[in-house]
């Protein structure tokens, strides 16, 4: 496993290194074939191009938006080691063709040209980089999702997964709930500031445009922290209630019949990508603090589902043995 | 935390669903402080009314096991937990004298007759 992940590391580092390289590398190399501005935009209609970078920018922007993105991608996932990175492989692979592809097309279109409004649109070329893109996309997802389940059969053994031992003629209930206080006062904050923007707004104190774009923005993301600031759970004869939130909504549902599996992982926001609802290599996750999580696996999907939780353990005990009391009648 | 409830209990519903959350502060499932699940929340997991899990509530806030706090829900007083021991040690106390014929005021004479 470890050289595997070593393996995958290496891959991903030479592959940022080399598409860098490429495109930071290929104007500077042409250049002295190269106009001092290059064409680097054409509009949707005319041949002629309606936008233009002096040569040191056309090779550097798209190195830096390649970077910033592979480092925004891989980092988070390399400091966690989780064997798994799907998103890496299926962002950074077709990006790369991408850009490189769009940084070839551009320095085609500008060689040996006198000045940039003489450069051309290179149409068939930006419709042969899409498809090609488009395909490493899907090729990426298909290696990704096949490694995937080949590595899911080992880890779904029910034999591991531990069960309470329910009394005869008893009905236990597990309930837990976790709060994140820094996300409520993210939350309150970020609130503050959309109440601030819409009494401004209302006031006429600054232009609307803005104000709509702070008030929207800063109401969504108070909302999105104040969701995911709280979770509380329950588990019954019902199944594993999950809801999140101070009023205790949206929540989820799942009967001890839509459950395979439950188990207690330690999880940390560095792993799964963050805080919040978190979609990753792990499954999903709703991840409020580094720690126990509650892990389950629905019933008919190949990926898990996670909530931070105080006493996972107990919790996930209770749900396999509502699960096998169902299942035995 | 963990609450249990005895199918085949003969009880009244209020005083099971007391008895359950008074043995869960007595093993410590909840600390002083904490807030217990909403009433609502009691109910469905339950499978109990929500006004049965009301009233075993309000019993156990007169008792002085829970606090009911305006806008942070009901929570453990504090102290509760060697308050709910001794009240459950009593009420097996009751029980065992009953199986044994004795009646409360019995019981009562007993006590004062202790040394």
């Amino acid at each position: 496993m470890r050289d595997t992940t070593t393996a995958r590391r290496m891959t991903a580092a030479v592959w940022t290194a080399g598409v860098t390289a490429v495109l930071a590398g290929m104007p500077l190399l042409a250049r002295d074939r190269l106009p001092d501005r290059l064409a680097t935009h054409w509009g949707l209609s005319g041949e002629s191009p309606d936008g233009s970078m002096p040569l040191w920018a056309a090779a550097l922007v798209p190195a830096l938006i390649w970077l910033v993105t592979a480092a925004a991608v891989t980092v988070p996932l390399m400091r966690a080691g989780p064997p798994i990175h799907p998103w890496t492989t299926v962002t950074l692979l077709p990006l790369g063709i991408l850009l490189t592809g769009a940084q070839a097309a551009v320095v085609r279109a500008n060689l040996d040209r006198a000045d940039w409004h003489e450069a051309r649109q290179p149409t068939t070329w930006v419709v042969a980089i899409l498809v090609a893109a488009v395909l490493a996309g899907v090729a990426g997802w298909l290696l990704v999702s096949r490694r995937r389940g080949a590595s899911d059969d080992t880890t779904t053994s029910d034999e591991a997964a531990p069960a309470l031992d329910i009394p005869k003629g008893r009905r236990l209930v597990w309930f837990s709930r976790t709060a994140n206080p820094w996300l409520q006062l993210l939350a309150a904050a970020i609130g503050l500031v959309a109440a601030g923007a819409l009494v401004a707004l209302v006031g006429g104190l600054a232009a609307p445009g803005t104000l709509w774009a702070v008030f929207a923005g800063c109401g969504a993301g108070s909302l999105a922290c104040g969701m995911f600031s709280s979770v509380q759970a329950r588990v019954s004869e019902r199944g594993l209630e999950v809801s999140f939130g101070p009023l205790g909504w949206p929540g989820r549902r799942w009967a001890p019949g839509d459950i395979d599996t439950a188990r207690m992982e330690v999880r940390s926001p560095a792993e799964v990508g963050g805080w919040g609802y978190r979609l990753s290599g792990l499954g999903t996750t709703v991840m409020l603090r580094a720690g126990e999580c509650l892990v389950i696996r629905p019933h008919g999907r190949r990926t898990d589902f996670a909530i931070s939780i105080d006493d996972a353990e107990r919790g996930a005990a209770l749900l396999n043995a509502l699960r096998t009391d169902r299942t035995r009648g | 935390m963990l609450l249990s409830l005895d199918k085949t209990d003969t009880r009244p519903l209020h005083e099971q669903v007391a008895g359950a959350v008074r043995r869960a502060i007595a093993e410590g499932e909840c600390a002083p402080g904490d807030r217990l699940p909403s009433a609502r929340d009691l109910s469905e997991a339950l499978d109990v009314n929500v006004n049965t899990v009301l009233r075993a509530l309000r019993g156990l806030r007169d008792e002085g096991l829970l606090e009911f706090r305006r806008g942070r829900g009901v929570t453990v007083a504090a102290g509760a937990r060697p308050h709910s021991e001794l009240q459950i040690r009593v009420g097996e106390l009751l029980a065992e004298a009953a199986r044994l014929g004795y009646s409360r005021t019995d019981l009562i004479d007993m006590i004062r007759g202790m040394p």
